[in-house]
């Protein structure tokens, strides 16, 4: 069954490279919607992605650099790239290969859908 | 000179005896006969029977500058020092690099270096002469690095990295206790503990998420925040750099940014810079 997100998380899910797009409640990590290649393990990306997002933004704030918007992990083995708003986090997991301008776009276009599903900015 | 005779002994012996030391001596006769690749290999597998020979790490170091790889040059007589601290060759051999690169004030530390040790070489004394006097245009030209009492200062580590307006960065150890480098607020004060501080607390996330994702050790983080963004690597020793410029910075001249001042850091910490 579709829902609010269906269309946002496939468009990214179509990217050359991602693994994994899911859209998290930031507060206890658990899964609103996800788009997921077989053999990843959905609860576990939300959770351990949306804890690093939300430790992010808090020592942001406490350093004066104000909320955080786009966050980008590097390893050899992958990407973790999230954004927020309105306590929703869109998480993407993708190989190391993966265009992440491409995907950094379109998750920045993304925002707006977060902010109407969440209720506010 | 070495004669054909020479050359073919050597070759003779090394084909003998494969861990012979005589890799050295008939490299560099390669070398000077501009036969960069063949001595090059030589030297790399002669090395790895004797990684400790002082000797060998200094023939790489000439052959890399020789084809123009003045990184890797400077590593191998990095190597050398370590190995044999006043080695007269590679004191002189980095000194030459960081000249080519017009980085003055170190050329000036080793050659002086060199001096000590042998006053009587006309080569180092000339070498110094040259460099001191490119340090002095340079310096008339406004294009000197610092003056020594601000270079001495750990707080502007990074100056000669980061030039624009609004980039800083910071190097801090394992306990989040800064080492290097400054971050001024708005109002010109130096924040850089809290932020250090406050930054490095993403890392224990970063570890945790990798571990359990399987990706492996994170390289790098890189987020956008309201007025910045910021970037961050691991550093020597479990320490940590933080990047942090303003938010018109392109994100991939961010990135290039922080791997030049990892490197910058990795040096300080060693003791180059």
């Amino acid at each position: 069954m579709a829902g609010v997100f269906t269309p946002m998380l496939q468009a990214i899910g179509r990217h050359r490279g991602v693994t994994a797009a899911l859209v998290v409640d930031e507060r206890d990590g658990i899964v609103v919607e996800s788009h997921l290649h077989v053999g990843v393990e959905e609860d576990r990306v939300a959770a351990l992605a949306a804890s690093l997002y939300r430790k992010a933004r808090l020592s942001s704030r406490a350093a004066g650099m104000g909320a955080v918007s786009f966050m980008q992990l590097e390893a050899p083995g992958g990407r973790l790239c999230a954004i927020g708003a309105a306590e929703l986090v869109l998480i993407v997991v993708a190989q190391p290969s993966v265009n992440v301008g491409l995907v950094r776009v379109e998750m920045l276009r993304s925002i707006a859908r977060l902010v109407e599903a969440g209720g506010g900015a | 000179m070495a004669t054909s005779d020479d050359i073919r002994r050597m070759s003779d012996e090394l084909a003998r005896d494969p861990g012979s030391r005589v890799f050295v001596p008939l490299g560099d006769v390669l070398r000077r006969q501009g036969q960069y690749d063949i001595a090059l290999k030589m030297a790399l597998k002669g090395l790895e029977r004797h990684p400790h020979l002082v000797e060998g790490h200094d023939l790489l170091a000439r052959l890399y500058v020789d084809r123009g790889e003045f990184e890797k040059g400077f590593d191998e007589w990095d190597m050398v020092l370590r190995l044999s601290p006043g080695h007269l060759g590679a004191l002189k051999g980095l000194g030459f690099i960081c000249y080519q690169h017009e980085r003055f004030a170190d050329a000036e530390r080793y050659l002086s270096a060199a001096a000590r040790i042998d006053p009587a070489d006309a080569e180092v004394a000339s070498a110094l002469e040259h460099v001191q006097a490119g340090h002095l245009q340079a310096a008339r030209a406004g294009e000197t690095p610092l003056p020594a009492s601000i270079a001495a200062d750990s707080r502007f580590l990074f100056v000669d990295v980061l030039r624009e307006d609004g980039q800083t960065a910071l190097l801090l150890d394992q306990q989040g206790l800064v080492l290097a480098g400054a971050y001024f607020n708005a109002d010109g004060v130096d924040v850089a503990q809290n932020v250090g501080a406050e930054l490095s607390g993403v890392t224990d996330a970063a570890r945790r998420a990798t571990r359990h994702l399987a990706l492996g050790d994170w390289s790098s983080i890189v987020f956008e925040t309201e007025v910045a963004v910021v970037a961050m690597a691991p550093a020597p020793s479990d320490g940590l750099l933080v990047l942090a410029t303003t938010r018109e910075t392109p994100l991939g001249l961010v990135r290039r940014l922080l791997d030049r001042c990892s490197e910058h850091a990795a040096r300080w910490l060693r003791g180059l810079i």
